[in-house]
């Protein structure tokens, strides 16, 4: 009875805008419908095509007092994910920490938390440089590469496979298996669930591997952590191990990478932004936190209501599927002025791009490292980047992805 | 301006540091501190987003 009688509860909904379909956003994030949705329905009920519908969220504040309250939406009811999971695959995915509430989430991000803190990824500084300068190194000659796979995957590929004990030789392994599970919507990864399945079994056995060659030689790596750590005297199974790779892999590494490339897109479309940033590097912060209110890597999260409540005077029904969509949030009216422009110099930018909450990425001061030294790197050797063909978008509801974006520049000496 | 810090729930995210690196520090121990215990008005508008925008809702004002 819920699913009819929620449906017919909430016919009052606005514009509808296919906001779950991979191919909206192929094109490009569709600013034009959230702006639309913003201002006549910031709270509207959306159809999907595997569930009675749900609640897009579209305005910045609703997403910060929707991800501060966990006890009345909850990330483990029905996962953070977007898409309708099948009963055997919901409990597998309810494991991730990503979709834990607390009081079990404080616990397990508590584990890996510590491998996060500024203190540490300020070590990482010099090491990190490095790894920039030999991705640069490596096209520098060449005056024009795949801007996506030769350098924004390659910085955020290597220092997540080194933080994790991934040996060098496994990271194109790594790459193949976070394209996979994350592209599954995408032709050129994967056209169908068995293969994201495949690839997932795949990397827990890989993971399974890496695990036991780590009980043989412990190390510094998280993963040697996980394997030490306990969780109310308990240490993790074997389940919550492998989860927890798949999710560090992921997370180090899609949404550092799509940044970069959306970063650097964003220069290009903005000369004139790009010279201010060239001509003083002191803005580089600003344009890192502006880059990434721009492109919100991650378009949506999802929370289920634990009970009848309210958003913005709009009733919520126990158990309503609740979208928060970023980039939506990243651009309202109300937060930043002139929320269209790209202004490497924006302050204050109270944008969501890292979410906010219990859940506020875990890995943001590794993410604005790794995101501020490639730039300030390219600023000072390849400051003359530019397109030379077409933008290949990744299609997904989740993502804002690009798969290729072929550029060219000055050549210079490696 | 006085400003509480809950150390059950900082995780050292050190969002308030970038917002607000003059009142703001994290340190050592993985946990912001405060640089001075009572900041002028000059620097409530930077305190005040500091305080709205941790992650964790570990800051508050107590006047």
């Amino acid at each position: 009875m819920d699913a009819q009688s929620t449906a017919t509860q909430h016919t009052a909904a606005g514009p509808d805008f296919n906001l779950l379909s991979p191919d909206t956003y192929v094109p490009g994030v569709p600013h034009e419908a959230f702006r639309t949705l913003r201002n006549t329905a910031p709270v509207s009920w959306q159809k999907d095509p595997e569930s009675p519908g749900f609640w897009a969220i579209t305005k910045h504040a609703d997403v910060v007092t929707i991800s501060r309250d966990p006890k009345t939406f909850s990330s483990h009811r029905r996962t953070a994910m977007l898409m309708e999971l099948p009963p055997d695959s919901l409990a597998e995915t309810q494991l991730f920490m990503i979709n834990a509430d607390p009081p079990r989430h404080t616990k397990l991000r508590a584990l890996v938390n510590k491998g996060f803190t500024p203190r540490m990824v300020a070590r990482l500084e010099p090491h990190v440089r490095d790894i920039a300068n030999a991705v640069i190194d490596a096209v520098a000659q060449k005056g024009e590469c795949d801007f996506v796979t030769e350098v924004a995957a390659e910085l955020p590929l290597q220092v997540i496979a080194e933080m994790m004990g991934v040996p060098l030789a496994d990271r194109r392994a790594l790459f193949s298996w976070s394209n996979r599970m994350i592209g599954q919507d995408d032709p050129e990864y994967g056209t169908t669930e068995d293969e994201a399945k495949r690839a997932s079994l795949e990397v827990y056995m890989y993971a399974n591997q890496l695990a036991a060659e780590r009980r043989r030689n412990p190390g510094e790596d998280l993963m040697s952590v996980l394997l030490n750590a306990e969780v109310d005297g308990e240490k993790l199974t074997e389940m919550e191990f492998d989860v927890f790779f798949v999710l560090l892999m992921i997370a180090g590494n899609e949404t550092t990478r799509n940044l970069i490339s959306g970063g650097m897109l964003a220069l290009i479309d903005h000369p004139e932004q790009r010279a201010r940033l060239l001509k003083d590097r002191s803005l580089i912060n600003t344009a890192v936190d502006e880059m990434l209110r721009w492109v919100s890597p991650v378009m949506a999260f999802r929370r289920t209501a634990t009970r009848d409540t309210e958003i913005r005077g709009q009733k919520i029904r126990e158990g309503d599927k609740v979208l928060m969509f970023y980039p939506s949030a990243n651009r309202d009216e109300e937060v930043f002025p002139e929320a269209d422009r790209f202004d490497v110099g924006r302050t204050p930018n109270d944008h969501l791009a890292f979410g906010i909450g219990e859940h506020f990425c875990l890995g943001s001061n590794l993410a604005r490292l790794e995101i501020r030294v490639m730039f300030e790197e390219l600023l000072r050797r390849l400051p003359d980047i530019e397109l030379a063909g077409p933008v290949a978008r990744l299609r997904s509801n989740f993502i804002n992805g690009i798969k290729h974006m072929p550029v060219k520049f000055t050549p210079k000496a490696a | 301006m006085k400003i509480v810090i809950d150390y059950d729930r900082c995780e050292g995210n050190a969002v308030c540091e970038r917002v607000c690196p003059e009142v703001f520090q994290v340190k050592e121990d993985d946990r912001a501190h405060l640089r001075i215990e009572n900041p002028g008005p000059e620097l409530r508008a930077k305190v005040e987003a500091a305080v709205r925008r941790c992650p964790r809702q570990a800051l508050s004002l107590a006047d």
